[in-house]
């Protein structure tokens, strides 16, 4: 058989240290052990040594532990470590793939040796199982990050700063000349988006067009006045401003 | 209203004269300047308000219907029936009353509609309070709740152990910061006894330990804020952003960054602006707002008054810089 060589890939140096050494007692015939602190440079170091066991960290900056799993799922036997991630655990439970959890207990890393080198005896096979328990990871800790897209900060140069402005602060935006002058809680400002990159990007839900120049917060109109001619003028709460509808918006408000 | 407005007309100037056709100009008459006080609400021209338009429209229209009925009564008779002293002192009467129930319904109905204003705004303003106290509410529930993430707990204690199995001289002093970590992020059950001081030791005992698990990728630094000993600040709050500093700003990038903590005092207003400033990955402008701005926010204004604020600044090249700003002597 030929030399076994691992890879340790953690972003955390102390945990990494503890590893290789619990490594060097649990498996001496081990004959390298190679670092890496985040996923690219995990895929790099392996392309070059071709490591046949991997302990992967979930949790990492830059490419995360998902997609680095896959990225080696079918070359390499992985070995998950993680300190704490509640979905994770649940996953590996269901037996896919083996998992350690930090800080690693010498005793349960020796049955993960032994197994290991049961599996290297073997061919490495082609898992369906593990491929679907990355899908399921991959959804869970996905959870956290919402798919939805709108735009949430409006980044305004106030004074010499630039002000990240919540949008839902904002009471209206109305094109002035080059620029868009947004209306918010704490006063104005200039931005260099236009009013139609704007309505775009902002959730539909909580911001109309009212006019060829003007976007108002629904969530900041106090009465909407209908006027002649198929046009209608905006009070907004706690604003002055009183806003134009052009008769190409006013369905917005037929309802209202 | 509209209703009542004309069936009172009705009912009050039929006590005077309740003669069947006299009835029906009054009625004509009621119905015109109804009418015109709806039209000239909607019709009005920008620069008068809407009290005046209705009020104006009214009394010029009342002479010009109480002539229509005239017209359309009288037909033939009617140059005969302006003529003659005694018709036309009814006429003229007429028209006098038209004015007079005019103007005066007319102002009832704009007290109505101001009083229906008024109570809307009064619950508009109710609900915001509720609001507001539901969210600080929510704020105080969530400080009693543990606020230990167990990923960052576990991931520091495999870092002690990692230190303890080497014999190395920093275990003690990690062990400390974590201890002065743990105590002060414990359930708590009041804000009133936390001081600046005893949040900025908090946050300088949680960037240690985050520095001593990504050495390479976290530099930080805490500056003291002067009178911080004494003066009340409400816990957590600057660790909830420093927290996020490392969460969003850190931990994606592979680079890493450095966080600045600090404070200013400013002399002529005597308020404070805290601050929380990051190189790391910078803001998307779709990520979304957690809920934990938001509830500082809230925390913040409830501790020390409406004046309190949190603005969020992009910082160049990347990495986001929190401001809190406040009047520390203002009452709650």
């Amino acid at each position: 058989m030929n030399p076994v060589i691992a890879l340790i890939v953690d972003d955390e140096p102390l945990l990494r240290e503890r590893l290789r050494a619990h490594l060097g007692t649990v498996w001496p015939a081990l004959s390298r052990i190679d670092d890496a602190r985040n996923g690219p440079e995990a895929l790099e170091l392996f392309e070059l040594h071709r490591h046949q066991v991997v302990f992967l960290d979930i949790h990492m900056p830059g490419l995360n532990g998902i997609d680095t799993a896959r990225a080696l799922a079918r070359r390499a036997h992985l070995v998950f470590v993680t300190a704490y991630e509640q979905y994770a655990v649940q996953a590996f439970e269901q037996g896919a793939v083996d998992y350690l959890v930090k800080p690693v207990d010498p005793a349960r890393l020796a049955d993960t040796v032994e197994r290991l080198q049961r599996q290297l005896a073997g061919p490495l096979r082609a898992d369906a199982a593990l491929d679907a328990m990355l899908d399921q990871l991959a959804g869970r800790l996905g959870q956290r990050v919402r798919p939805q897209q709108w735009l949430q900060w409006i980044k305004a140069s106030v004074g010499n700063s630039v002000r990240l402005i919540p949008v839902e602060q904002v009471h209206f935006m109305r094109a002035d000349d080059k620029y868009t002058l947004v209306a918010w809680e704490e006063g104005e400002a200039l931005i260099r988006k236009s009013i139609r990159e704007l309505i775009e990007q902002l959730d539909p839900e909580h911001f109309v067009q009212t006019h060829r120049s003007v976007i108002v917060n629904l969530r900041c109109v106090s009465e909407v006045v209908r006027g002649i001619n198929e046009t209608a003028e905006i009070h907004l709460r706690g604003h002055d401003e009183v806003l134009p509808v052009s008769r190409t918006y006013l369905h917005h408000f037929r309802q209202m | 209203m509209g209703f009542a407005l004309l069936l009172s007309w009705f009912l009050s100037v039929m006590s005077r004269t309740p003669y069947p056709d006299v009835f029906g100009r009054i009625g004509f008459i009621a119905l015109v300047l109804l009418l015109t006080y709806s039209a000239a609400g909607k019709l009005k021209p920008r620069w008068l308000s809407a009290g005046a338009a209705r009020l104006g429209a009214v009394i010029l229209m009342a002479p010009v219907a109480a002539l229509v009925t005239a017209l359309v009564t009288q037909r033939g008779n009617f140059v005969a029936y302006l003529a003659k002293t005694e018709t036309l002192v009814g006429h003229v009467f007429l028209v006098v009353l038209s004015v007079i129930f005019g103007v005066l319904f007319s102002l009832v109905a704009m007290r109505n509609e101001r009083k229906g204003r008024e109570r809307a705004d009064r619950l508009q303003i109710e609900l915001e309070k509720n609001n507001l106290e539901r969210e600080l509410l929510d704020a105080r529930l969530r400080l009693l709740q543990a606020q230990i993430e167990p990923h960052f707990l576990f991931n520091t204690l495999a870092n002690v152990e990692a230190l303890v199995a080497a014999g190395s001289p920093n275990a003690g002093p990690v062990l400390r910061h974590l201890i002065a970590y743990l105590r002060a992020a414990m359930p708590r059950l009041s804000d009133n006894d936390a001081t600046l001081d005893a949040e900025l030791q908090l946050v300088r005992a949680y960037l240690e330990l985050m520095h001593l698990r990504i050495p390479d990728r976290l530099q930080f630094t805490v500056t003291p804020v002067p009178n911080a000993a004494t003066l009340r600040f409400p816990a957590m709050a600057l660790l909830t952003l420093v927290e996020n500093a490392v969460r969003h700003g850190i931990d994606p990038g592979m680079e890493g960054g450095r966080i600045d903590v600090g404070g200013q005092w400013d002399d002529a207003s005597g308020r404070l602006t805290l601050w929380v400033s990051d190189t790391g990955a910078g803001m998307s402008e779709t990520a979304q707002p957690g809920t934990g701005l938001t509830n500082l926010r809230s925390r913040l204004k409830a501790f020390y008054g409406p004046t309190a604020r949190l603005d969020l600044h992009d910082v160049t090249p990347h990495g986001v810089r929190v401001e809190l700003n406040f009047l520390p002597g203002e009452p709650p």
